[in-house]
């Protein structure tokens, strides 16, 4: 029975994707695809010629959701560029603002985009209407983790505090108490919240596909901040990047791909766990243990649960982390004067959605000469292609409704940013004049 | 009977919408007195049934103009939601590269320009297009502000953007001025109504909701000399978001 | 000095501090980001009596930023006042500041004081302390505010080892004696050493005024048109830095803020200011001052005349503050004023200014609860509403006068009475559907709950009309307040005491007219002679009288006896000059014509600052005036 499936701009996920399937009568797979029909915005281009100050602010612009994530990728490629030396609590500032930002994404897409898939329901407004108590759980850890990014980054979206060598303005004493109370209380709230997401786990298919997966790696934490390049295929990485992330074209999608050892690979959530998990705090693990998520898997659509753990590591880092503050007491540091010079710099960050890298050449001026920007999605789109083409084979013969729900949750599963990914295409900029 | 609401988005980040997803618990308050009938960020639902029609994002191609026109159609009342979709915000930063530039690229042997995706023209800001009936700027959007306009429109009142800059804002939050710092901060010349949020972190504004008046060149010579700012600084700054010199106040 | 003199030595002064804090609310002066700032104090350690100025002066603890007036619910049209009687101490407010608090308390206290201000007025307690450090811009020697001899409940002379405190009222005493320890009584020495301190001020202050301040008022009197409004207005942004920062500065704008439930909301009162260009917006979208250079030069009139005029001090106290905030530096008065002294053969006009009779200062700011008995509609933007007050049974008032009407949840607007005064509970307004409050009462029914604040303002005091003939002249919606006066001066009890009566009446067509069943029945009365006329007449409408402007109209009538009658003319502002030329060549006195003028008026009771015509309010010398009494004042005809 021929079976076309054509879902034009997916619902419950960042930024605009096409699935097209077609199966003829003879059940043989004539098309799968995940096309990117975004508009590019040519960010690679855009950041030419822009003093090294501002980098961090257009760039933050690339994404709504990952804004916090973006700048410190760009301040750090700023600061590796220049030579530029952050004092330790300005690190740890960073990394609490990671960790606000990880939650706040994670929990925004477990709860408001995945969440509806797991009861049956078109959007979370609906699944209000019969689970008003887990809605408003999951609201709750969203609100606390956009607390902890004001705080710390002045706002969640495009942040304000973040500064090339350090920050503008500091968190008081009294907001991190209160926040670090507030965020103990969403401990228990995000327990509640895995326990009934696990009673209806089986809305996920038992799907597994061979992957490689890449991510920071580092033999202190689980990696965010700061780290390597890991492979599970491979290992370490070591070196430039560049050498082993090959990013590509395809005229289905105004997105590129990227491939490594294999023809694709994944990032985000689930690679990370099954790269980094011995770091894990005991809380995470526990939550973990309530979904029986072991290292190494291969489902994809676990992509979302890895999201709940590392949600609970990001709970008690950031405890950590607040606690240090609050014995050390914070320092209204002021940013040293910066120096520009030529060079190269490389920031590489683990965004909600995976491994982000800003590659910027700077001009003696402290202008950006060149730019490459390495996106967690556009890393992803060559694996949800090749995990579609792989389901699809599976489910071909089911109903073609039940095909099209699946191939949707295997792509809400990844968390797509697909603004972020179509931020540019590869250019050759001649210039005007 | 209440209005109906949807939610729309071309080239930007979703920054904007996001800010109404991270209404919170307010959400289930604002769905009381509006129905959302398309919003696919978060909801599959949609109908092409609505009074009100809020736009992110700029304009950049035919086929975007398309669909635009079409949302055009179908609202009462369309309004520009962010920097983006109000001025044309960063995006219009690329507009100092020539599109046939642009597109010079290095894709293989493929040929791009015919297929619809890639056919790129300069970046607009949504009235470049079609007409808008209110603007929301910001970048990203001030939640108050969204609340306080939907709040406005569902009681029968005509909201309005403030005609003062974010200096009212800061000096009621009782901010020290970052000039005095030695600073830049477009704050003077910039349309208040987000309550001088970066100034209040010390970090100077950078003018992205949009330029209230330019300043006459007394002042701004009288300012470079006193605080010993150059004109690239000014020119760094006001292009980030301002690159289409779009000023709010008509004279 | 004419209080009681002690002294503290510096650790027992830091302990009786660290008391207020445990005992009260205690706001004090603390460093932020290199200036100060008035803030929440936490220990005594933070203090800094040392500062110079601080961004914001102490007034916003008084009238704060943003205040909530009035919580209600929109549904039941029902509000109550809000406030906030919380004790509270604030330590460290310099003598310039206590005299800006004093002109403050003369203009938010008299008459009827305003209920919010005086609340939290009554429950602070003010301990001053004198200069340390002086401003590098401030010049409040010249204006002699470096010291002050009263206004403050403690005033504290930090010299360092010691402290010494003059104690200003039994408050202040009270708590000196509660929460100190170890208090001396001053020595002669430490008397002294105050005295020597305070002495040696003014040759510290780097900026000083050339002219005595008495005299600024005279100056400004000369330079109105001096080309150095147009020269420095210039470089303005416009930003109302120079009056959100100033300690004399207190216009406010108010607004309606409903929740996302639409069910219940907040008034508040924000501070607002006369350098932004909507300062004077009216419903219609209408701007008056619409030059840059007119509001530039504005503020420093209410400074240094307007005010000055009004309360008989100078509203200025010279902290600098203004100075520092603004960014391309034009905002100095001391500047200024020096230099339009040394510059005044410049001048090219000058002002004649004087204050006008009034009425006194009010300050109702909940409105009273009324119901719209009945709705007529008009023409096609104008309806009739009768509106019953609901928790009185007589409602005095004099034609001419307005009232605030109030729909929580949309704000309010300033509506003439339409109706003469009857004794009972009931008015009529007429309303023209011009922006939101006059859009929703379009949209209301009988039966339907709003508020009302009024009566408000000067009206036609109608015993300077008794005897005399009175020629009423109208344009367009101008019939609406004069109809309160015909219709009151037409009843049979009122007609014996007043001459012959003429009414020329203009609108801009046909279906424009108002009231034209009721003109038969005036007709009627006893020596009435009405001329009506329309702009222009459309294709097929049906018209019997003139066509033209207004002043036509004066060629129908003969004025029999010019010197014995006096005009009454409502109208659009382009229309007083042309009707006023007719008066002036018929003979009729300009003590004898009253015009009623309109602005902006949001709080009715002179105190927000909307609605000043140069430095006349229009809700408090208004909106009734005799010409002659304005016909000088730059602003009035825009």
């Amino acid at each position: 029975m021929e079976k076309r499936i054509e879902v034009h701009h997916l619902t419950r996920v960042e930024g605009h994707g096409n699935i097209i399937v077609e199966i003829d009568s003879d059940g043989d797979i004539k098309r799968v695809e995940w096309q990117i029909p975004e508009a590019p915005r040519f960010f690679e281009a855009i950041v030419r010629d822009q003093n090294y100050e501002y980098l961090p602010f257009i760039t933050s612009r690339i994404c709504g959701i990952c804004s916090i994530g973006h700048t410190i990728a760009s301040i750090k490629a700023v600061e590796s560029a220049l030579s530029i030396e952050v004092t330790e609590q300005t690190i740890e500032l960073r990394k609490l603002a990671l960790h606000a930002e990880n939650m706040q994404s994670h929990s925004l897409h477990v709860g408001f985009l995945v969440l509806p898939d797991l009861f049956g329901k078109k959007d979370v407004i609906e699944v209000a209407k019969e689970n008003k108590e887990l809605v408003k759980k999951m609201l709750k850890i969203h609100k606390l983790a956009n607390r902890l990014s004001d705080i710390t980054a002045g706002r969640t979206t495009h942040p304000v505090s973040l500064a090339v060598g350090g920050f503008y303005s500091f968190p008081s004493v009294r907001e991190l108490e209160k926040v670090k109370k507030e965020i103990e209380d969403c401990k228990k709230l995000l327990e509640e919240v895995s326990f009934e997401i696990e009673k209806r786990i089986e809305a996920f298919p038992d799907f597994s596909r061979e992957t490689e997966y890449i991510s920071l790696s580092q033999e202190e934490e689980y990696a965010f901040y700061d780290g390597s390049l890991m492979s599970s295929d491979a290992g370490y990485l070591n070196g430039d990047y560049i050498d082993y992330i090959k990013e590509y074209v395809v005229d289905i999608s105004t997105a590129k791909h990227s491939r490594h050892a294999r023809e694709s690979y994944m990032v985000g959530a689930l690679a990370r766990f099954n790269i980094n998990s011995k770091f894990l705090s005991d809380f995470a693990r526990h939550i973990s243990s309530i979904f029986d998520l072991k290292n190494p898997c291969f489902n994809p659509f676990m992509n979302s649960i890895a999201q709940l753990v590392e949600i609970a590591h990001n709970m008690e880092e950031s405890m950590d982390i607040i606690d240090d503050f609050l014995s050390k007491g914070i320092k209204e540091e002021r940013i040293s004067k910066v120096k520009p010079r030529e060079g190269r710099g490389v920031g590489m960050v683990e965004v909600p959605r995976g491994l982000l890298i800003h590659d910027y050449v700077m001009d003696s001026k402290g202008r950006c000469k060149r730019a490459n920007l390495v996106i967690p999605t556009n890393q992803n789109h060559a694996n949800i292609q090749k995990d579609m083409e792989k389901l699809v084979s599976e489910v071909k013969d089911r109903p073609k409704d039940e095909i099209e729900n699946l191939l949707k949750m295997l792509v809400r599963a990844y968390d797509p940013c697909i603004s972020c990914s179509t931020h540019s295409l590869e250019v050759k900029v001649k210039w005007k004049g | 009977m209440k209005p109906r609401v949807a939610f729309f988005d071309f080239a930007g980040c979703e920054g904007c919408q996001l800010q109404i997803a991270n209404m919170e618990d307010e959400i289930l308050k604002l769905i009381e007195i509006v129905d959302i009938v398309s919003f696919r960020e978060i909801s599959d639902v949609h109908s092409d049934d609505y009074d009100i029609a809020f736009v992110e994002g700029s304009i950049s191609r035919p086929m975007d103009e398309e669909r635009l026109k079409d949302i055009r159609e179908h609202a009462d009342i369309l309004v520009a939601l962010g920097s983006c979709a109000c001025l044309g915000g960063i995006n219009k930063m690329r507009n100092r590269f020539n599109e046939d530039e642009l597109i010079e690229s290095v894709y293989g042997d493929k040929e791009l320009v015919s297929n619809p995706f890639f056919n790129i023209h300069r970046a607009k800001s949504v009235d470049e297009v079609v007409k808008v009936d209110y603007y929301i700027p910001g970048c990203p959007i001030d939640r108050d502000e969204f609340e306080r306009f939907v709040i406005s429109i569902s009681s029968g009142k005509k909201p309005e953007l403030p005609n003062y800059p974010v200096c009212v804002e800061c000096k009621k939050r009782e901010n020290p001025c970052l000039f005095d710092e030695g600073k830049l901060c477009l704050g003077p010349i910039t349309l208040a109504g987000c309550n001088a949020i970066c100034p209040s972190r010390g970090s100077p504004c950078i003018g992205c909701r949009g330029i209230l008046e330019k300043p006459a060149t007394e002042c701004i010579k009288e300012i470079f000399q006193r605080y010993n700012i150059d004109y690239n600084e000014l020119k760094d700054k006001w292009n980030m978001f301002n690159f289409g010199d779009k000023i709010w106040r008509k004279e | 000095m004419d209080g009681e003199i002690c002294r503290l030595e510096k650790d027992d002064f830091l302990a009786f501090v660290d008391n207020l804090i445990n005992g009260f609310e205690t706001i004090g002066v603390k460093e932020k980001r290199g200036r100060f700032v008035f803030s929440h104090l936490e220990s005594a350690a933070e203090l800094r009596l040392d500062h110079d100025v601080t961004i914001l002066p102490p007034k916003k603890n008084f009238l704060p930023p943003y205040e909530k007036m009035i919580k209600f619910n929109v549904g039941e049209q029902k509000g109550e006042l809000l406030g906030d009687n919380t004790k509270r101490v604030i330590i460290g407010v310099h003598p310039y500041d206590i005299v800006a608090l004093k002109q403050m308390d003369m203009v938010y206290m008299e008459g009827r004081p305003d209920e919010l201000y005086k609340q939290r007025r009554e429950n602070t307690i003010i301990i001053g302390s004198d200069i340390l450090r002086v401003n590098d811009f401030s010049f409040a020697s010249s204006l002699g505010t470096h010291v002050v001899e009263d206004g403050f409940d403690l005033m504290l002379t930090d010299l360092g080892k010691k402290v010494i405190i003059e104690i200003g009222s039994e408050r202040g005493r009270e708590i000196l004696m509660d929460y100190a320890r170890n208090i001396k009584e001053a020595s002669d020495q430490d008397i002294k050493d105050v005295e020597n301190h305070r002495k040696a001020l003014p040759d510290r202050y780097k900026v000083k005024l050339d002219i005595e301040k008495d005299q600024i008022p005279f100056l400004l009197m000369d330079v109105f048109e001096h080309p150095l409004w147009e020269e420095e207005s210039k470089k303005c942004l416009q930003c109302g830095s120079c009056t959100l920062v100033c300690p004399t500065c207190y216009c406010y704008d108010i607004r309606d803020e409903i929740s996302l439930t639409l069910e219940d909301g907040e008034r508040i009162r924000t501070w607002d200011s006369c350098l932004l260009p909507d300062f004077t917006k009216i419903a219609s979208g209408e701007i008056f001052r619409k030059d840059k250079s007119e509001r530039y030069r504005h503020r420093f009139y209410r400074k240094g005349l307007y005010i000055p005029m009004r309360y008989n001090f100078i509203a200025c106290v010279g902290c600098g503050r203004c100075i520092m905030a603004c960014i391309p530096k034009i905002a100095d008065p001391a500047k200024v004023f020096n230099t339009l002294s040394r510059r005044k053969h410049e001048s090219k006009g000058k002002l004649v200014y004087k204050m006008i009779e009034g009425v006194e200062a009010d300050s109702r700011i909940l409105p009273e609860p009324a119901v719209i008995r009945r709705i007529e509609p008009l023409t096609e933007n104008e309806k009739l509403f009768e509106i019953e007050l609901l928790s009185r049974d007589s409602f005095h008032f004099e034609p001419g006068q307005f009232v605030e009407v109030s729909v929580f949840g949309v704000g309010e607007a300033p509506i003439s009475i339409s109706s003469p005064p009857s004794g009972d509970n009931r008015f009529e307004l007429v309303i023209r559907k011009v922006g939101n409050l006059t859009n929703r009462m379009h949209s209301m029914k009988e039966g339907e709950k709003l508020g009302i604040r009024g009566p408000l303002g000067k009206g036609f005091r109608v015993e300077d009309l008794e005897g005399k003939d009175l020629l009423f002249v109208a344009g367009g919606i101008g019939i609406v307040p004069l109809r309160s006066l015909i219709k009151h001066v037409l009843s049979k009890d009122n007609r014996p005491r007043f001459g012959k009566i003429y009414i020329l009446y203009g609108a801009r067509t046909p279906k424009d007219m108002l009231f034209m069943d009721e003109m038969e029945k005036w007709k009627e009365v006893d020596d009435v002679e009405i001329r009506l006329s329309v702009d222009t007449c459309p294709e097929g409408m049906k018209w019997n009288h003139s066509v033209g402007v207004v002043t036509t109209l004066f060629n129908e009538i003969e004025i029999q006896n010019p010197k014995e009658t006096v005009s009454l003319v409502v109208g659009p502002p382009v229309m007083y000059k042309f009707v006023i030329k007719c008066l002036e060549d018929a003979g009729i006195k300009d003590t004898n014509i009253f015009v009623s003028l309109e602005r902006r008026m949001k709080c009715g009771l002179g105190r927000c600052g909307h609605c000043q015509i140069n430095g006349i309010y229009v809700c408090r010398e208004g909106p009734v005036f005799r010409y002659s009494d304005i016909k000088n004042l730059p602003e009035v005809f825009q």
